[in-house]
């Protein structure tokens, strides 16, 4: 049947079209939402308020393609293109851009952070005059200004990588190197330490800056308690000659860096300062 | 439906003639071969594109690399093939023809549907298969010179991978009803590509728009947005193939939420694209 009124034909379809999508949409939602809720807890979830400086440089096909990481990597050469140039505001700007595409690799974080912390304070200090020109408070100033920015951005870190301790690890280097906090430094070393695959050196260091802190007494006891979990040269270990060199190679590199003659003759230090009786000694 | 199509039953017959026409066309075009060889060209490339890769694993990079590929050149082909085998119908006048014999324009909207979701298949299956192959190749290699790196098996599952795949077909699928409702009102076939090109960009930000109605103060604009929000599917769900390469699997009640999920909408956008159509005049 032709209606009476064709030019208003187009308007009825489409609010017809929109009228059953919208009740699709509402219908549908609580069947999408879990699985929605699982797919993005799974995903790295590109932010709203991060992803706008990206969605405006030309990369929304590449994301929507599916080419994030060959896109955050492309961005990650710019950066280090910028980065060479000593350009603050835009190396900044990119290293937020590169995570927020890809927040995957931990590379991008770590190294993002020490551009952060440890090169823009110099490129600040350089563009005001120099280091004789600018006043020491200033530049304390400003390395504590990037190392807010530095460990800001490392704390967004974890909702992508929540047990990593490279991330923790970044932090308290930050707080130790940069600010000179060696108290707030322990506390991200320790928490380093307590992850899953965390390094040696992190509880090594977490024992050393207690005894530097003055607390001699908690040093000793974690040193004690971290000695046994050390792995150590074992001379006649009966399944070296069934492993491979790379094998071999890879242990006594894990051996050498745990560090275990050093963190025992650490002990016996502490023992001596705090005048431990004999009969109380770590014993091996 | 057609005046002569009231007098006749619907035929599954007739929508698989309209489908397997639609199907032959596809292949013929040099659009689809161009496509197929360019994304084969890429994803086979991945290895050389490693160079550029920082962060991730290796087989993750290929694996990335391999469904950014398919999404795209797939997403390409989807729209760019609905749009212009259905143009091609009404430009040669051939819809005229085929509308004036007993067929049902359902028969004949959701037979367009079905040749091209068969076209997309066909270019969903190479590329997995080829994405496979590149990732066992690489894995066996990999195996042989890091055995330590793979004590616990392969790292790659690839069922999931053939999973992955599938889902991105059927997300052609959602795409490519898109695009027919579109094209049931559209004049012509560039409004069309376009006009499906922002859809496709909408459906995979729909997100956004979702996150962003939750910090809107103004109620009229919230509601606003909650509702754009319920008029285009999201796209996102369909993108599980982070997964893929990091060691843990695909989730199947996860897979088949979004299998259902994309058959609503396929079933739905189709229907309304057979509404449109069966009001216009050709």
């Amino acid at each position: 049947m032709k209606s009476k009124f064709p030019e208003l034909r187009a308007v009825r379809v489409g609010v017809v079209v929109i009228a059953i999508l919208v009740a699709t949409g509402w219908a549908i939602r609580s069947f999408e939402e879990p699985t929605w809720r699982v797919v993005r807890a799974q995903q790295p979830a590109m932010k709203l308020d991060s992803l706008q400086g990206a969605l405006g440089q030309g990369v929304t096909v590449g994301l929507l393609g599916g080419f994030r990481a060959i896109v955050a990597d492309f961005f990650w050469i710019k950066t280090n293109s910028l980065w060479e140039e000593s350009d603050l505001p835009a190396t900044q700007t990119l290293i937020k851009i590169v995570t927020a595409i890809d927040p995957r690799p931990l590379y991008f974080w770590l190294n993002g952070s020490r551009m952060i912390a440890y090169d823009m304070p110099h490129w600040r200090i350089i563009a005001k005059g120099g280091y004789d020109a600018v006043p020491p408070a200033e530049q304390k100033r400003i390395d504590s200004e990037q190392s807010t920015v530095a460990i800001n951005y490392l704390r967004e870190g974890f909702a992508y990588h929540p047990k990593s301790p490279a991330i923790y690890l970044e932090i308290a280097n930050v707080y130790l190197n940069r600010l000179k906090d060696v108290a707030v430094a322990a506390e991200f070393y320790h928490e380093a330490a307590l992850q899953p695959d965390a390094p040696y050196y992190a509880a090594r260091i977490y024992g050393e800056l207690l005894r530097r802190l003055g607390r001699k007494a908690e040093a000793y006891a974690w040193l004690k308690q971290l000695y046994p979990t050390l792995p150590r040269l074992v001379a006649s270990d009966a399944a070296n000659g069934e492993k491979s060199a790379t094998q071999r190679q890879r242990e006594e590199f894990i051996i050498e860096t745990a560090m275990a003659p050093e963190v025992l003759m650490r002990i016996h230090e502490l023992e001596k300062e705090l005048k431990i009786a004999e009969q109380q000694k770590f014993r091996d | 439906m057609s005046p002569m199509a009231n007098t006749v039953p619907f035929s599954l017959n007739r929508l698989v003639i309209v489908a397997g026409n639609t199907f032959l066309e596809a292949v013929r075009q040099k659009l689809f071969n161009f496509l197929l060889l360019l994304a084969i060209a890429l994803v086979a490339s991945a290895q050389f594109f490693r160079e550029f890769n920082f962060g991730s694993s290796e087989l993750k990079f290929i694996s990335d690399f391999g469904f950014g590929a398919m999404v795209f050149f797939g997403s390409t082909l989807t729209i760019a093939a609905t749009a212009q085998l259905f143009f091609s119908e009404i430009e040669n006048r051939t819809a005229l023809t085929i509308l004036a014999k007993p067929i049902w324009r359902t028969e004949f909207i959701f037979g367009k549907f079905l040749g091209v979701f068969a076209v997309v298949g066909v270019f969903c299956a190479l590329m997995t298969l080829l994405l496979a192959g590149l990732l066992y190749h690489r894995e066996s290699g990999l195996m042989t010179m890091h055995p330590e790196a793979f004590e616990h098996g392969r790292i790659i599952h690839y069922a999931d991978l053939v999973v992955m795949g599938m889902l991105q077909w059927l997300k052609f699928g959602v795409l490519a009803a898109i695009t027919l409702l579109i094209a049931s009102f559209s004049n012509t076939n560039l409004y069309t590509v376009v006009m499906s090109f922002f859809m496709l960009v909408i459906c995979h930000l729909q997100y956004l728009a979702r996150d962003a109605y939750a910090q809107v103060a103004s109620v009229p604009l919230r509601l606003l947005v909650q509702v754009l929000g319920y008029v285009f599917p999201n796209f996102q769900v369909f993108n599980l193939a982070d997964q893929i390469g990091v060691g843990s699997g695909l989730d199947a009640s996860v897979a088949l939420h979004v299998v259902v999920y994309a058959l609503i909408y396929i079933g739905v956008i189709g229907g309304l694209a057979v509404y449109s159509f069966s009001s216009r005049e050709i």
